[in-house]
């Protein structure tokens, strides 16, 4: 499975961008890292291009928000992404925040797993039984 | 000058002719009547019968360059790694296609020299059906170069007659592979020179291959500090006739092309003050602080309909305040230059003739006050004497004479002076200094 990743936004916080890099890995994934500083187009874009079953976007610095309610209408405008699988984690507010409000309202953002302050395995599980409810090979 | 000893360097654009020696340089408007060799020999005829055909070098941007269409799947990779190939080989760019969007896209009315199809990892597949070859089969090209992903090539190679099929410029990491794309073009750039009615008479004056002039430019830019006081990063102008070329360090944008050249190129293809001028004038009236910059250099837009000395003047200021405004995040396009951490400009070509120092600063202040806010002042330099060219084609001269014994040291033959090949041989070299 191929998954796109990256840290969205102007976010230069760089160390679980590398730690999701190794582990997506080490999990059999075909990774293709777009590191810190990537836009939401060039997330899609990246999608594109390599086919992509998987976007996962990190965000630490309490900008994912902002980005997050553009999906949709970005999204919307890609014919090839419509069963792209979309994830996001980090820290998905700015402060603490409460998961229980965030979950879903991220989901309403156009987000398929929405992990806020949930440590890399935990998220990447996640990811694992997902797709193997959603996509059984 | 630095045109070694007894060279003789010339230049055609699209409105005049320089010739540069030693200790010499001459500037004249062409006719367009005449054939350019006569033209040349009329004007510098003496010059130019003083020098042996080995030791005339001649670069040519006469023809205003090739014109590309490019067709690519999404904006920040397969576009824009193709227009960033396209624009360093010398080639403008007259539409850039986002493929799932081709039906809606107009047909080019005017020949395009290159069709160049783009999009996808080698290992994704299937991504251009049907719609671009009814496309393609509306559109007057001369080539069609596919650089895509692999797998695709062999099904469009079947499906699109005389398609040229390159390595993808696309790698498995997602990152730009320049050279077999960029040689490509350069070559065929480099062939639609030499195949000019007009420019192969200049082979009767010279036993030397003659290039293009962004080329040779981009040529000068890594001993540029050898000959000019300019501070990192900089830009480099060159506002002519027809359109207007900008060379910049790759420090001056943050963005996903990683290469191992330090500058890069853009070109404004209907940007110019003579040929171009109509075209100059409409996108002057449709910015808005164009009108400000007219009233700040004291003048009203009937200057437009004005062809006098003054005119020319405006025009140019003009002129670079809209290639600012071009790059920068007003007006963005392809790329956004970091204008506020550019360090100098570099001023060349006929402009450095027609305005002065302070003439041009008061412009570069007017655009950095009005658009970016700011008290910013990068030091402007002029290239008054054509240096920049020079030292270019000296760099190509001093290459290509390394490369003959080089090649003569391993027994292998060079190729004639005028084949094709050595130029994309001296090109290598320039991009592993
Ligand atoms: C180091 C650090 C920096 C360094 C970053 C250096 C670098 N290049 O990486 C510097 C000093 C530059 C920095 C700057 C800033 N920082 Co800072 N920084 C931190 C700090 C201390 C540690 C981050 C870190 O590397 N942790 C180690 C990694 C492994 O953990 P992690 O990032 O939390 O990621 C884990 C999980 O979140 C998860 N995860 C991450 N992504 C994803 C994705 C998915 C899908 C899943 C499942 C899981 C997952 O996996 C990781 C491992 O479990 C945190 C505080 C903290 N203790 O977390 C603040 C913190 C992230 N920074 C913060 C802020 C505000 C900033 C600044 C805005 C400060 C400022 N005012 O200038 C700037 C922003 C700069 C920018 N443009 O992004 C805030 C963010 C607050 C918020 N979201 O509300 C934090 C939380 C500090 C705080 N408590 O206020 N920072």
């Amino acid at each position: 499975m191929k998954v796109v990743t990256g840290v969205i936004g102007n976010d230069i916080h760089v160390v679980a961008n590398r730690l999701m890099d190794l582990s997506l890995n080490a999990r059999g994934y075909e990774v293709f890292n777009l590191g810190v500083n990537t836009y939401l187009e060039e997330f899609f874009d990246a999608a594109v291009e390599t086919g992509a079953d998987i976007l996962l976007i990190s965000s630490l610095n309490g900008e994912a928000e902002g980005w997050s309610r553009e999906v949709k209408m970005l999204k919307a405008g890609y014919q090839s992404l419509d069963n792209l699988i979309m994830m996001i984690g980090g820290n998905l507010s700015v402060g603490s925040g409460n998961a229980e409000d965030i979950i879903p309202r991220y989901k309403n953002y156009g987000f398929d797993l929405v992990c806020h302050q949930v440590d890399l395995n935990t998220g990447l599980d996640m990811l694992d039984s997902y797709l193997q409810e959603h996509r059984p090979s | 000058m630095t045109a070694n000893d007894n060279r003789l360097l010339i230049d055609i654009g699209s409105t005049y002719f320089k010739v540069s020696s030693k200790d010499h340089i001459e500037q004249h408007f062409r006719d367009f009547n005449k054939r350019i060799l006569d033209d040349l020999m009329q004007k510098c005829g003496k010059t130019v019968q003083a020098f042996a055909p080995e030791n005339i070098h001649i670069c040519s941007s006469a023809n205003g360059g090739l014109s590309s269409l490019i067709i690519g799947l999404t904006h920040s990779y397969s576009l824009k790694y193709a227009t960033n190939i396209a624009y360093n080989a010398g080639i403008n760019i007259i539409d850039s296609i986002i493929f799932q969007d081709i039906e809606d896209y107009s047909i080019p009315s005017d020949l395009v020299d290159v069709v160049i199809v783009v999009g996808g990892i080698d290992s994704n597949g299937n991504l251009f059906d049907t719609r671009l070859d009814t496309y393609l089969s509306k559109v007057n090209y001369s080539n069609v170069v596919y650089v895509g992903n692999a797998t695709d090539a062999q099904a469009l190679s079947a499906r699109i007659e005389r398609l040229t099929v390159l390595p993808n410029i696309i790698d498995n990491r997602l990152h730009i592979v320049e050279e077999h794309l960029k040689d490509y073009l350069t070559n065929l750039y480099q062939q639609d020179i030499e195949g000019k009615e007009d420019i192969k008479h200049l082979y009767d004056i010279t036993g030397n291959q003659i290039y293009s002039t962004p080329y040779i430019v981009s040529q000068s830019l890594p001993s540029i500090h050898g000959k000019f006081s300019v501070t990192d990063p900089f830009i480099l102008l060159d506002i002519g006739g027809a359109t207007t070329d900008v060379h910049y360090s790759k420090d001056l944008i943050s963005d996903n092309i990683v290469t191992e050249q330090g500058h890069d190129r853009i070109v404004f293809k209907k940007l110019g003050v003579y040929k171009s001028r109509q075209s100059l004038i409409f996108t002057a009236e449709n910015n808005e602080y164009a009108y400000e910059l007219l009233m700040h250099l004291k003048v009203t837009e009937n200057i437009y309909n004005e062809h006098s000395e003054k005119a020319t003047k405006i025009l140019m200021q003009l002129a670079i305040f809209l290639v600012l405004c071009k790059m920068s995040h007003y007006r963005p396009m392809y790329v956004t230059l970091r204008l506020l951490t550019m360090n100098s400009i570099v001023f060349t070509g006929g402009i450095t003739k027609v305005l002065t120092e302070d003439d041009i600063k008061d412009v570069v202040a007017f655009f950095y006050r009005k658009i970016l806010n700011s008290d910013h002042k990068p030091a402007t330099v002029l290239d008054t004497n054509y240096d920049i060219w020079t030292l270019g084609a000296a760099t190509l001269v001093s290459q290509a004479s390394h490369a003959a014994v080089d090649h003569a040291g391993s027994g292998v033959t060079t190729n004639s002076p005028g084949a094709v090949n050595s130029h994309s041989g001296a090109q290598e070299q320039s991009t592993c200094p």
